[in-house]
Formats: structure tokens, C-alpha cells, sequence
């Protein structure tokens, strides 16, 4: 009977390990990523995943281990013993440069993706958006096509659009549309992020990205994509532009902001190239009756 | 025998007292401790049915709770779904009270107002008085965090980490305290931050009596080298508490003034309106009140895992028959997860907008954390290595909290790299994650105590039987609930969501969430067993002795219950609290005050 607790945290354990084992195989894991800075983040999760899955087997089976052979009987006395320093030496310092060592091979990642210094620059090759949230939506502003052209020939142009919005802005809830570009080019997306009201955060896990918004405040946020999500529906028309989405990739608010913090969803939209993407700008651009560019306002 | 010398209960005749001197405005520290648990439990069964509430909507976010719904009175516009503001006040309300009105009082006011004087050997606190109005303090918080639930407006619906703005906007003059912006940001918030003051202030006062009372009460020949680990954690807990709390307390008061004065301490300058309303001038930092709110809550965990921590200790040393493996680097490790506790607050922050720089100096204070907590680990196990171990149900307990707070450290790791936390910030590997520390840990070093000093608090035993079988029930369904979250976590499932099914990526993890759900419930139900095997046995349980589990610490040489005072005469300590299967004893145990040759105290070979 006394054997029966080993048995008990054993099975518990390994039951454990079990779901963690099975997980990515039935689709319980990370969504995919699609971002480049994703595959460091990755990284990480899988090296802490397999540092701390060592330690969890080690501990847990020592534990296990010393209930089954050390179920007590009546008449037997334990070891008296009251430590080792060499142990306690060896289990501090050991313990102590594997976590030494995490923490120092992690500082650029999170450098690369947060530090301003490391964000893509308003220069005219840059995609640049503002993201508003609002109670309980996420309101996009993107350049027209005709102030993207100016940018072209004119990069200080865009310097100010996180701050200024202009009249022939284009203005969506909940649809964040780029292109794939080619590397080191234009793939990279600055966001500038706001809020109209209490705190959000600007969540995209396939991208393995997350930034709160805060009142008072314009965050920047970049990110670049691996892939795009749409590709040309064969039922495309010039006046009527369509697409067909490859893949869902969501957009949720990750920061509690009231009764409908839950509902609060977009999409991402990646366009296959800015040709793409320009048609479907154009489109909206037309929807939305912009048609008379105001370049430079 | 023990050389006593004359004091102890002599000196200290009061005249017969009413029963309501004796029992409810009591200045006995056993009493007040009693008065702590049994008010905590209570409270232990709110938070744990509004917990039943949460898993009910996330098993099934689109499930029609017709006769609920007419019990609560849910509006109508949603039909006899559960309104997403109801599904947002259940978990703001379960973890507001588990934290501050089980776990924390649990612990510091029940523990450590019942076990310190004993294992100290003092007959009271330093200040008795002071003790019962630490106790009393809790009685306006009680009422004022239960009235929240009914007035209008209801209880806070927006995390029991109350950011501004939602919780914070000011109203117009004579248009409440409710903001359009957040559901129960109105009376049920100002009920809110006057109930945790109170909590505060309660939790500063035990804390001035407990390290009063271990540096100037200790009975002779009780170095602090011979303190079981029980105090030692109480000792730095209640040192965290003075500290910490202050910040609390200034911050619950600016929460306070921004809604009902005006101030603009949490609205920032420019937000002339917010969403569409007017928001007065602002002057202020959103920012601030979470820098101020986790400077104290932060430190708060280790106030809710220290306790528990020292207690699985002397537990574990009494039923593996064995002396605590490495006695000083357990206390030195209490130190420094204290210490460094006080300088990792950002990593809840490190997505919030503060500076990323700032991040990556949170992140290796906090990785480095772990390490005291993996000491403690590997001494626990060291302690059951080569021992005599004894299952009873405190142990049981106690080896749980081991082997589970080993997943919860470990799961500490994911969050305290600043890259992963980007992607599982907020989603429900965090929740996993506090609730192994938490009720995993915490909860089940809580239990553990209980069934360990039920015989010392009321004279009767627990029935071992049925606390087996609510730890073998608590065991199972708790990691069944627990440990799928750090699954639909890594699948990156957002907390704090009424309804996930909103979502594509989370469809998938529905069965997993349904599974948690069932786990959760049976879990509670599992609870039953102990509250009537406790209030069974406080009445008709078998008579204890006075060392029922043969332990060698003080409060074992004492009565069962003690009388008030104590000790007959002031307990001499001899040695450290885990002589066990010492060869100088015949026994496998030899208690603190045992003098083995007539010696008297502190002319013996110091034994540790």
C-alpha cells in the first residue's frame, strides 16, 4: 500500500509529459509562424521547452524514485544526515549558469523586435499603417496609393504619417492588409499603435507578435512576413478585385479592455506582392470615394 | 525532563473571561489564528464556486443556461447565454478573493498567528491587542468585498488587477462611479479598493507583531539557527509584507481619488475624450499604476508561496523521520527569492509599453530566481532520500507541493524570457502557470498544514481515510484541470476570453477546454470531503495527544489545544527542530526541549 503513492505521482507525471509528447502531433501546439523574427522566438520556446523538460524528468523521477524506496517501516530509522556541501555547491552553480546563460543568448531577440533603434525607419520603402483600437474594434488607417507613390520619390514624406493622418487616408476596422515584399527591401511593416481609450494590445500570433496600446500613446511595432494569404481568385475582375485566403491569420486584443475584449477580432491579409496590394488599395480607395489625391497634406 | 524556569501561565492569571472576551474579541494569538481559518475557508468556498463559474462559460461559451439565467438575472439582450460582463466579474472576483482573502490571510494570519508564539516558545505575540485588531481589520473588508456583489453595478468586472483606464475613468458629478467604459467599474470598484486597504492595513499590523515577536520572544537557547523553517519563512514574509505593502496602499488610494475626485494620476495629458466621452485635463501615466501595483503584487506571490514553502518543510522532516537537507541554504534561499522578489516586478509588464530596455533587466533578475527555488527543490528531495517516509495525509500533501511546484517554477521560465513572453503574454500557459504556484503550491502547503496542526488547534484528529481520498481526488483533478492549460497556452488561447470560439485557431482546443472544465468541476466537488471531514472532526474527531505525529519542534510539548499562555513553564531549546533519527535518541525523533543530560541550554555542543 505504502507503494501505491509512488505510483500514484508517477503516473501523474509521466501522464504529464505524455499530453506535452502527443500535443503537436494532434494539433494542441504554437500556430504557425509566419513572421521573421517568429523562427528566434521559436527557438527559445523549443531550448527552454527542452532545459526545463530535463529538469521536470530528473526532479520528478528522483521524487518518484525515493517514495518507492523509502516507504517506511516500522522499526527502521532514516539516514541522519543533515546535507552535503558539495551537492548544495553543485546544484546552485550548475543550476545557476544554465540560467545565466538563457538570459544572456536572449537579449537580442527580444532587442530585434522591441528596441526602437532595431525598427524599420519611415523612409518611403517601409508599409506603414496606423492601428487605432477603440471598444471594441481595430481602426486601420493606411496611406492612399497616390501618397505611397510620392513616398517613392519623396522618403521624408513619410516621415510624419504615424503622426498626422491625412484626408485622403483610407480608414477600415479590422483588416490588416500588407504585402509580402522582398527581403531587406520593402517586406518591413511599421505599425504605429494607438488607442482611443482604455489599454488594448495588438496581438497576431502567427506572428508571434504582441504589443499593448496605451491612452496618451504611439507605440511602434514592426514585423516582417515568411508568406503571404491570398492569392488572385480566378472570379477577379479589374472593377470587382478578389481573393481567396490561403490561410486564417488572426488579430486579437490581448490586454483585458471590457465587455467585449473576447470579440474584438481581425485578420491579416497578406498580399502575394504590391501590385496585389495596390489593387486591392485602389479598390478601397474607389469604395470609399478618395479618388482625388491630396499628396502632401 | 525539562529544567523550567517559573514563568508561563503563573505569571499571567486574567479573571475568568465571558465567552465573547474569550472567543471572538480575543487577544489570544491561537484564537485570532482559529478566527483567521475559519473566515479564510469561507471565503476559500466563494472563490472556488465563482471558479466553477469560469469553467462552465469556457467549456461551453455558446450554452444556453436557462434556469441560471433566471436565477441571476442575466439581461435578456443575450439571451440565456452567459453575458460576457458576468463571465468578466466571475474571474475578476475569484482571483481578487482567493488572493487576498484566502491565500494571503491563510497563511500569514492563520499560520502565522497560530504556529509563531508556539514554535518560538512565547506565550503570545508582542502585542496581543495589536493581534486582535489585525484580525478585526479583515471584518470591513470582508463585508465591503461581499457587498460588492450587490450593489448597483455589481462587483468589479475587469481583473482583479484593476488597470486604468477602464477601471479608473471619473464620472461627471452626480453620475456615479460607473464608467461607460468598463461593467462594474462603479460602487463595485470603490467597494474594491477600500476592502484591499483594509487588507492592507490588517496584513502591516500582523506583520509588525510577527518579526516583533520572533527577534524579542524566542524561549532560551532558541537561536535563530534553531528555528524551524516555519518561522523562518513567516519571519521574511511578514519583512515582504512591511515593505511591500505600502505601495499598495498608495496605489489603491490614487485609484480611489481618480474616480471620486477628479485627480488625474492614471489619465494621461491629451485624451480629451475617451472612446466618446469627455475625460477631463489628465496630467498623468497610465503606466504608473501598473508599476505601483506590481511593486506590491509581485512581492505578494512570494508572500503567498514563502509560508507555505517553510511549513512543506517541517512537514516533510517529521513524516520522512529525517533532518531537513541543508538546513542554512533553505533559509538563505527564503532570503533570496524575498530579495530578488523585490526587483523583478516588470516582467508583468514587459509587453505594457514601458521601455524594452527596462525589459531586459527585469528578465535576468527574474531568471535568476529560479535559482533559489530550484535549491529548495533539490534540499526537499534530498530530504526524502534515505528516509523512513510516513503517508499521511499532511505529508502527502507536502510531497505534492514539491512535485507541483516544480512544474509551476519551471513553467516560471517560459515567461521570464522576454521573446516567449511576446507570444504567451496574457493567453493561458500564464494561468497555468500561477495556478500551479498557486493552488498547486500554495493551496496544497495550506492543506498540508491543516492537517498537520488540526490536533494542536482543537485537540481532535483529522480522519486519515477521507483525507487520503481528498488528496488522491485533489491530486488527479487539479492536475487534470491545470496542466492543459499549458497546452491551449502554447497554442496561444488569450486569457481572460468570455468566448475563445470567436477565434479559428482556438476552435481546435475546444476538447481540451471541455476536458479542463469536467477536471475543474470535479476538483471542487473533491473539496466537499475535506470541509466535512474538518468541521466533523472539530466536534467528534478522536482526541489527540500532545505529539500525535512524534515531531520535534515546541508547540508538540504543549497541550492539545494549548491553554492560554501556552507553556506551563518557558520551554529551554536544546537543538535545532529536525533531530530526527538522531543516534543520541533512542526514539527516531528528538524534540527541541529534550535535555538529554541535565545540561542547561547553550553549554551544549551546538547540535543544528
Amino acid at each position: 500500500m505504502q507503494k501505491f503513492w509512488s505510483i500514484l505521482f508517477g503516473a501523474t507525471m509521466l501522464a504529464a509529459l505524455l499530453l506535452f509528447i502527443v500535443a503537436p502531433f494532434v494539433g494542441w501546439w504554437l500556430p504557425k509562424n509566419v513572421a521573421t523574427f517568429g523562427g528566434g522566438i521559436d527557438g527559445l520556446y523549443y531550448l527552454i521547452l527542452a532545459i526545463t523538460g530535463f529538469f521536470f524528468v530528473l526532479t520528478e523521477a528522483i521524487l518518484v524514485i525515493a517514495l518507492w524506496r523509502f516507504a517506511g517501516q516500522p522499526g527502521k530509522k532514516s539516514v541522519y544526515q543533515h546535507g552535503n556541501h558539495q551537492l548544495e555547491v553543485i546544484w546552485t552553480v550548475v543550476p545557476g549558469v544554465i540560467l545565466l546563460v538563457l538570459a544572456i543568448v536572449q537579449i537580442k531577440v527580444w532587442a530585434d523586435v522591441k528596441f526602437i533603434k532595431n525598427m524599420p525607419k519611415p523612409d518611403g520603402t517601409t508599409q506603414q499603417m496606423e492601428v487605432l483600437a477603440k471598444q471594441w474594434e481595430w481602426r486601420v488607417r493606411y496611406p492612399s496609393s497616390a501618397r505611397m507613390a510620392e513616398w517613392a520619390s519623396n522618403p521624408k514624406a513619410a516621415e510624419d504619417f504615424g503622426r498626422n493622418p491625412h484626408l485622403d487616408d483610407i480608414y477600415l476596422p479590422n483588416e490588416i492588409h500588407i504585402w509580402k515584399g522582398d527581403a531587406d527591401k520593402d517586406n518591413k511593416v511599421l505599425v504605429h499603435l494607438k488607442t482611443g481609450d482604455v489599454i488594448h494590445s495588438f496581438f497576431l500570433p502567427n506572428l508571434r507578435l504582441k504589443q499593448d496600446a496605451l491612452p496618451g500613446k504611439t507605440i511602434p511595432v514592426w514585423f516582417a512576413v515568411t508568406e503571404y494569404n491570398l492569392e488572385a481568385d480566378p472570379q477577379s475582375t479589374e472593377a470587382e478585385p478578389r481573393w481567396k485566403e490561403k490561410d486564417i491569420w488572426e488579430l486579437a486584443c490581448a490586454e483585458f479592455c471590457g465587455t467585449r475584449h473576447s470579440m474584438m477580432r481581425g485578420k491579416l491579409y497578406v498580399h502575394k506582392d504590391k501590385a496585389d496590394f495596390l489593387k486591392w488599395l485602389k479598390h478601397a480607395e474607389a469604395e470609399q470615394d478618395r479618388h482625388a489625391p491630396l499628396a502632401s497634406r | 525532563m525539562s529544567v523550567g524556569l517559573p514563568h508561563g501561565a503563573e505569571a499571567h492569571k486574567h479573571p475568568e473571561m465571558s465567552f465573547v472576551r474569550k472567543y471572538i474579541f480575543s487577544s489570544d494569538h491561537k484564537i485570532i489564528g482559529i478566527q483567521f481559518l475559519f473566515s479564510t475557508l469561507i471565503f476559500l468556498v466563494i472563490g472556488g464556486t465563482l471558479a466553477m463559474g469560469v469553467r462552465l462559460q469556457l467549456g461551453w461559451p455558446h450554452a444556453d443556461h436557462g434556469w441560471l439565467a433566471r436565477l441571476l438575472n442575466w439581461p435578456k439582450s443575450y439571451g440565456d447565454h452567459m453575458p460576457p460582463e458576468f463571465y468578466n466579474m466571475l474571474f475578476s472576483m475569484h482571483a481578487t478573493i482567493m488572493i487576498f482573502f484566502v491565500i494571503i490571510p491563510m497563511l500569514a494570519g492563520a499560520f502565522g498567528n497560530f504556529t509563531i508564539p508556539l514554535m518560538v516558545g512565547a506565550p503570545d505575540m508582542a502585542f496581543p491587542k495589536l493581534n486582535m485588531m489585525s484580525y478585526w481589520f479583515m471584518w470591513p473588508a470582508f463585508i465591503i468585498i461581499l457587498i460588492g456583489f450587490f450593489v448597483d453595478g455589481g462587483a468589479p468586472a475587469n481583473g482583479w488587477t484593476s488597470y486604468p483606464l477602464i477601471s479608473s475613468l471619473t464620472m461627471p458629478v452626480g453620475a456615479g462611479f460607473q464608467s461607460p467604459a468598463g461593467a462594474g467599474t462603479g460602487y463595485g470598484q470603490i467597494c474594491w479598493l477600500v476592502a484591499l486597504l483594509f487588507v492592507g492595513i490588517s496584513s502591516m499590523m500582523g506583520s509588525v507583531n510577527y518579526v516583533t515577536t520572533i527577534i524579542n520572544l524566542r524561549a532560551p537557547g532558541m537561536t535563530f539557527n534553531r528555528l524551524p523553517l516555519t518561522i523562518w519563512a513567516l519571519f521574511i514574509t511578514a519583512i515582504l509584507q512591511a515593505f511591500a505593502l505600502p505601495v499598495l496602499t498608495v496605489a489603491l488610494i490614487l485609484q480611489l481619488l481618480d474616480k471620486t475626485f477628479n485627480t488625474c494620476f492614471f489619465l494621461p495629458p491629451g485624451m480629451t475624450t475617451v472612446g466618446n466621452w469627455h475625460a477631463g485635463p489628465g496630467g498623468g501615466q497610465t503606466l504608473l499604476w501598473q508599476h505601483l501595483f506590481w511593486f506590491y503584487s509581485h512581492p505578494a506571490v512570494y508572500i503567498m508561496i514563502l509560508p507555505a514553502m517553510g511549513m512543506v518543510s517541517d512537514i516533510i522532516a517529521t513524516f520522512a523521520r529525517k533532518p531537513l537537507f541543508g538546513y542554512k541554504p533553505m533559509y538563505l534561499s527564503l532570503a533570496g527569492i524575498a530579495g530578488l522578489g523585490f526587483i523583478v516586478w516588470g516582467h508583468h509588464m514587459f509587453q505594457s509599453g514601458m521601455d524594452p530596455r527596462l525589459g531586459t533587466g527585469f528578465m535576468i533578475a527574474t531568471i535568476m530566481i529560479a535559482l533559489p527555488s530550484a535549491v529548495k527543490v533539490f534540499n526537499w528531495l534530498g530530504t526524502t532520500w534515505g528516509a523512513n517516509i510516513q503517508f499521511t495525509t499532511a505529508m502527502l500533501f507536502a510531497l505534492a507541493f514539491v512535485s507541483l511546484f516544480v512544474i509551476g517554477g519551471l513553467s516560471g521560465i517560459f515567461m521570464a524570457a522576454t521573446p516567449v513572453d511576446i507570444a504567451i503574454h496574457d493567453t493561458m500557459f500564464i494561468v497555468a502557470h500561477l495556478h500551479y504556484v498557486l493552488f498547486a503550491s500554495s493551496l496544497m502547503g495550506i492543506f498540508a498544514g491543516i492537517y498537520y496542526w488540526f490536533p494542536k488547534m482543537f485537540g481532535r484528529l483529522m480522519n486519515e481515510p477521507l483525507g487520503k481520498i481528498h488528496f488522491v481526488l485533489t491530486f488527479i483533478a487539479g492536475n487534470c484541470t491545470f496542466f492543459p492549460m499549458h497546452i491551449t497556452g502554447a497554442a496561444l488561447q488569450p486569457r481572460r476570453y468570455s468566448d475563445p470560439l470567436q477565434y479559428k485557431w482556438l476552435e481546435s482546443l475546444q476538447g481540451l477546454n471541455i476536458f479542463i472544465s469536467i477536471s475543474a468541476f470535479v476538483l471542487g466537488a473533491a473539496q466537499l470531503i475535506f470541509l466535512v471531514n474538518f468541521f466533523y472532526s472539530l466536534f467528534w474527531g478522536p482526541k489527540a495527544g500532545r505529539n500525535p505525529w512524534r515531531s520535534n519542534t515546541l508547540e508538540w510539548t504543549a497541550p492539545s489545544p494549548p491553554p492560554h499562555g501556552n507553556y506551563e513553564t518557558t520551554p529551554i531549546v536544546y537543538r535545532g527542530p529536525y533531530e530526527y533519527a538522531s543516534p543520541e535518541s533512542e526514539e527516531d525523533y528528538l524534540p527541541q526541549t529534550e535535555n538529554l543530560n541535565g545540561k542547561v541550554a547553550g553549554t551544549q555542543p551546538v547540535h543544528h
